[in-house]
């Protein structure tokens, strides 16, 4: 008889369980146990990767949850297996209506009568941490009568169960030999079955340790300052061992062989069988009534695009109709033969429903490559202009339903989800979820917090903590400069060095479960009996599987990507129609339009789509696009892959004629042509592959995909070179484009996936040349970019866009154009004051505009603090009529102020106008003026931006002696000379490089532009005290060209901008 | 808890006490020993905690059992240091 462990943690149990699902069970199976369960608290979060374990490794799975029953305590409910799913969906509803009735503390727990009627299927166990253990040996008359109430409710055999544990712990407490003792008693006495358990929590005794800090995150309390777990006896123990435990606890051989049988029975009972019981991996998707179709799938889908063919292209001539036929011909057939016509359909049914809310939707991904979505208005790319592959998307040698997703504005997201909802159903939907695990920054906090280290001193730490792993810290310390301090420190104190060891611990465990930002399940009326749900933060619910869990489940998931960018661009529209008169159909300009190009080519691409960055700058200006592909390439291209693979260098060169581009072999031109002889992307592959052996594209793109696994791409190698050298072609070019394709697997890019992104690339680009204006406040209101604010308004001042400033009587909480006469400028919004309520924003909206300050103060009624911060930045200069020409200023404006807000602002009655308000005193004269750079500083210190002029100004005395070169001047200089630039930090990066060493991007904004400075060892090295700190900067190096607008600073050293000043300052006086 | 280190401890083949030297008299296991386990606090004076460091950093063994010498029975608490391999006692009552 062979024992199998019915109740055990994983590190899905977040901030209990310690070890991975995965890891337990290939545990599991080496010990020889042929079942496992796993029980994870609140939900079963980890329980789809324990089936796919426990499948590939061919023993049972096992799955329950552990939960808190209301009055009761915490209870194991296992699933019943081999019943067609009734026990699976039986547990699923059980910790959705757990989980639904939680309110707003996480309070998660169920009913008594919900459970009896939802655990039919489901056997209930009775062990540690409730009522009914707690009392069993001190209160034996209580524990029996909550015994029977559980009872008399869950009464179906097999229904109830007691699990009896004993973890060794001190005689007669809690989990010791004579606790389980009783509880063994207790379930003789009510004729109850009895199972062994050993509450597992780890793999092995040394985890115990990691178990006492997630103890300490759970109760946020330091270690010491709450109970500790008794010992270390709750690892997943051998069979021997628990043979041995139940015979320590009955003291009778055959009452343990007893015990242990109705183990073996109940395991029996509950192993699942994953198909039938789980529906794993059945694709899934709405019934056809839930879609509005009637009649074969198949034939809707194929009336819907050929339909289209007339609106996606207009006037097409015969050959070019010939070959849409042809290819939609092709993948209707795949997608026919795969069963996916409803999946399709469904997709294009929410994209339709998206474009009919008026909401900008954009595909991305491989999904692209799919005349099909093209035609349905999934995608707006066209695939066969842009030589886009639907094999890489979507082919018969694999079942799996395929990824399509689609990039909406961010600012509708919800409402888009929530119509989603409405259309389908709540029993077909639900939104997904996401494990965040421990990284660097969380380990390090919460292992500080259980040492009961200083916060400041943890924030210190956290600070310096940068790329790198939780679980390489020790190592990260020996080689990183910033560590250097930290490392001497902790050499000294025992607190600090423990602090790096169970920080390694914590690494990638489960911390807590969030909402995916984008995915959506989409599902039949079944759904709900599949997945457990829980509410997710924006009122809806979500399954607690991720999205890896979505194949093997067979959900379909549809990616809704909220995108800034298109929230950016739709409210530039809408600007442009509102103030212009203009509509601007912008999935339809000209997308070959010269001036945009010129634009992307001068590198001023902040704003720009995923071309802003300072390594997509200084790409932009080696790379100089001309057109879309252009634009398709340079985003392929900036990726840790190509990079890593030097394929940057050897384009460029081709592309400018400086070498020869290389095919390698006449028949690989025409594929290589677009990239000067490089392979940049999968399709290129796909097509090499399909034109040396004469493999299908769809055969080829499997080969690409196993490239990844080093024991199948030997075999690949196999079969390309033979195929190759049959059809002709020679060792040497076979061997080098088997070197290529060998080394390819990380390099390479989904062409449709860099097409679908140089859309909105290039429409955002169209924007920022033909409507600056508008477009500067589209980005400011939706901030969809990787910069600040303030490097936005540096950007509009370069670009001459007026900038106006904030009043009160004009400003709203969005960044509005305003025309005056012949001219337009984009009017700075209230909301991005300090500390300005909402409330406060929408009385000022409502009741605009104000006749004087008396009126605003009585109408807005704003706190005195929001008074008195409009005040400083000149909101109120308008109402208090202080212009330049006035002797009134702003100081005589703030007395005034505060005489207002003496007394709070009585609640507006309006039939008790009490006030003139044309009867206003004038201010006084003679208040304090503030210098400009007290009005820089304020405006800073108050919206984050400065917007009568640049920070830098304050220093500029200094950084003229100093001879400091200005940003944009940098261009002018020859490569190679010795400069120093100051600036404002706008960002950090440090991308992986070719190398595998450590390189440091710093951005600097000067007020006349940014200038890039690149860190490499040894300035890393110099320049540590300030590398990730300080935002404040001046710093020495090297010009370097990088291509005709590009350029460049090597950096030298960096030092803190303020410290320098004070020491200048006190020099000069 | 009043704790005395003792030496001279023999083991049976599951590891359970079988004698040792208590004040200087030699005592014999006179019972059946009662094995558990208490745990250290480890935070308070280890001075690391790298994965890999056993059950030891945080588990103590436990015995409580019945010894005599001679005319003398009493009852122990025994706990094993298992990092240093050392005992200590602690005598809970006599008979």
């Amino acid at each position: 008889m062979s024992f199998t462990h019915l109740n055990v943690s994983s590190a899905f149990s977040a901030h209990y369980g310690v070890t991975r699902p995965e890891r337990l069970a290939i545990a599991a199976k080496s010990m020889g146990f042929d079942a496992l369960a796993i029980t994870d608290r609140d939900g079963l979060y980890g329980a789809v990767k324990h089936i796919g374990a426990c499948v590939q490794l061919g023993i049972s799975p096992i799955i329950g949850v552990n939960l808190r029953v209301v009055d009761f305590g915490r209870v194991t409910i296992l699933a019943h297996g081999h019943d067609k799913g009734r026990g699976w969906a039986g547990l699923c509803r059980i910790i959705s209506a757990a989980q639904t009735g939680r309110g707003k503390q996480k309070n998660i727990a169920i009913e008594l009568k919900v459970l009896a009627e939802l655990s039919v299927n489901c056997t209930v166990l009775v062990g540690a941490d409730n009522i009914v253990s707690e009392s069993v040996t001190a209160n034996p008359q209580l524990a029996l009568s909550r015994l029977r109430e559980m009872q008399s409710q869950l009464a179906n055999p097999g229904q109830l169960a007691i699990e009896v544990v004993a973890h060794l712990t001190e005689p007669g407490t809690a989990l010791s030999i004579e606790h389980a003792r009783a509880m063994l008693e207790l379930a003789r006495v009510n004729k109850l079955p009895s199972i062994l358990s050993n509450a597992v929590r780890y793999l092995e005794p040394d985890d115990a340790v990691t178990a006492d800090v997630l103890d300490s995150a759970r109760h946020l309390e330091p270690l010491g300052l709450f109970a500790p777990q008794p010992n270390a006896q709750a690892w997943l123990k051998p069979q021997a061992d628990m043979v041995q435990l139940a015979l320590e606890i009955t003291e009778d051989p055959k009452q343990s062989v007893e015990l242990l049988s109705s183990t073996a029975k109940l395991a029996d009972r509950c192993r699942l069988e994953p198909q039938s019981d789980c529906g794993w991996g059945k694709p899934k998707t709405p019934e056809q009534s839930a879609l509005g179709i009637t009649g074969n799938p198949f034939e809707v889908l194929w009336q819907k695009t050929h339909s289209a063919i007339n609106w996606r292209y207009p006037n097409a001539p015969a050959s070019k109709l010939a070959e849409i036929q042809h290819r939609l011909s092709k993948e209707l057939i795949a997608v026919n033969q795969l069963g996916f016509a409803t999946y399709f359909l469904t997709v294009a049914d929410v994209a339709q429903m998206i474009r009919d809310m008026s909401i900008r939707i954009a595909a991305r991904g491989s999904g692209a490559g799919s005349l099909i979505n093209y035609l349905l208005g999934i995608s707006g790319v066209d695939p066969i202009s842009e030589g886009l592959l639907f094999e890489r998307f979507l082919s018969t040698e694999r079942s799996t339903l395929p990824d399509i997703d689609i990039d909406v504005e961010s600012a509708r997201r919800h409402d888009i989800y929530k119509a989603i909802f409405r259309r389908y159903g709540g029993d077909r939907v639900t939104l997904l979820s996401m494990q965040s695990t421990y990284r660097g920054r969380g380990a390090v906090r919460d292992s500080g917090l259980a040492l009961g280290i200083e916060e400041d001193q943890i924030d210190e730490i956290a600070k310096n903590i940068w790329r790198f792993s939780a679980r390489s810290f020790r190592e990260a310390m020996a080689n990183k400069p910033e560590l250097e301090e930290f490392a001497k420190q902790s050499a000294e104190d025992r607190k600090l060095n423990l602090l790096v060891d169970i920080t390694q611990r914590l690494d990638r465990l489960p911390r807590h479960i969030s909402m995916h930002p984008c995915g959506v399940i989409l599902g039949n009326s079944e759904l709900l009996n599949l997945t457990p749900t829980e509410p997710s933060g924006v009122g809806l619910p979500m399954s607690q599987f991720d999205k890896d869990d979505m194949d093997p489940m067979g959900f379909l998931k549809l990616d809704v990507l909220g995108v800034r960018m298109q929230s950016a661009m739709a409210y530039t529209i809408q600007e442009i129609a509102r103030v212009s008169d203009k509509v601007v159909d912008l999935d339809a300009v000209d997308r070959a339009d010269p001036n945009v190009y010129q634009t992307i080519r001068s590198t001023n691409t902040l704003g720009m789509f995923q071309i802003e960055s300072p390594g997509q700058r200084e790409l932009t200006g080696k790379h100089q696009p001309t057109k879309f592909n252009d634009l398709t390439l340079q985003i392929s291209l900036f990726r840790p892959g190509p990079m890593k693979g030097n394929m940057i260098s050897p384009y460029l060169d081709g592309r400018h004629g400086f070498r020869e581009p290389d095919y390698i072999h006449p028949d690989l031109k025409p594929i290589l042509e677009e990239s000067y002889g490089v392979v940049v992307f999968h399709e290129q592959l796909m097509r090499i592959m399909q034109v040396m052996t004469g493999c299908t594209l769809a055969r080829a793109d499997e080969h690409r995909r196993q490239l990844a696994k080093p024991d199948k791409a030997v075999k690949i190698g196999e079969y390309f070179k033979k195929s190759a050298s049959a059809r002709g072609y020679s060792k040497e070019v076979i061997d080098r484009v088997w070197s290529i394709i060998e080394g390819f697997g990380s390099f390479g890019f989904c062409k449709a996936h860099g097409a679908a992104f140089a859309l909105p690339t290039y429409q955002s680009a169209w924007l920022k040349t033909h409507h600056p204006t508008e477009f500067i406040a589209g980005l400011l209101t939706h901030d969809p970019g990787m910069y600040p604010r303030r490097l936005l308004l540096a950007e509009a001042r370069r670009l001459e866009v007026k900038l106006l400033p904030i009043d009160v009587n004009y400003s709203t909480d969005e960044y509005r154009v305003e025309r005056v006469r012949e001219i337009i400028g984009v009017r700075m919004a209230l909301s991005d004051i300090a500390g300005i309520s909402k409330p406060e924003l929408e009385r000022i909206k409502a009741n605009q505009p104000f006749v004087n300050l008396s009126d605003f103060y009585l109408r807005a009624r704003p706190s005195r603090r929001t008074l008195s911060r409009l005040a400083l930045i000149g909101a109120l200069d308008t109402l208090a009529k202080i212009t330049p020409q006035t002797d009134s200023n702003r100081g005589d404006l703030m007395i005034r102020i505060r005489q207002l807000s003496a007394k709070a602002a009585p609640k507006l009655d309006l039939n008790q106008m009490a006030f003139d308000f044309d009867a206003e005193t004038p201010l006084s004269k003679g208040g304090h003026k503030p210098t400009r750079q007290e009005q820089i500083e304020q405006e800073l210190s108050i919206t984050g931006m400065e917007i009568s002029g640049h920070q830098i100004e304050q220093f500029q005395q200094m950084l003229d002696e100093m001879g400091v070169v200005r940003a944009g001047e940098l261009i002018s200089l020859r490569s190679n000379t010795e400069v120093l630039i100051a600036g404002v930090r706008v960002a950090t990066q440090s991308p992986p490089m070719r190398s595998g060493k450590r390189v440091v991007f710093i951005s600097l904004d000067d007020g006349s532009g940014c200038a890039d400075a690149t860190f490499f060892d040894e300035a890393q090295r110099r320049a540590s005290q300030v590398l990730f700190q300080n935002r404040l900067l001046l710093i020495s190096g090297k010009t370097r060209r990088t291509g005709v607008r590009g350029v460049s600073v090597l950096a030298e050293n960096a030092w803190d901008l303020r410290q320098l000043w004070s020491q200048w300052q006190s020099k000069a006086s | 808890m009043r704790l005395e280190e003792i030496t001279g401890v023999m083991l049976d083949f599951d590891g359970a006490p079988v004698g040792f030297n208590y004040q200087g008299k030699s005592f014999l296991v006179a019972s059946r020993p009662v094995r558990w386990y208490s745990r250290r606090l480890w935070w308070e004076d280890a001075a690391a905690a790298p994965k890999g460091a056993g059950a030891a950093l945080l588990e103590v063994e436990m015995w409580r059992l019945w010894a005599a010498s001679g005319e003398l029975r009493f009852f122990f608490e025994l706990m094993h240091r298992r990092p240093e391999d050392r005992w200590e006692v602690n005598q809970l009552n006599s008979q």
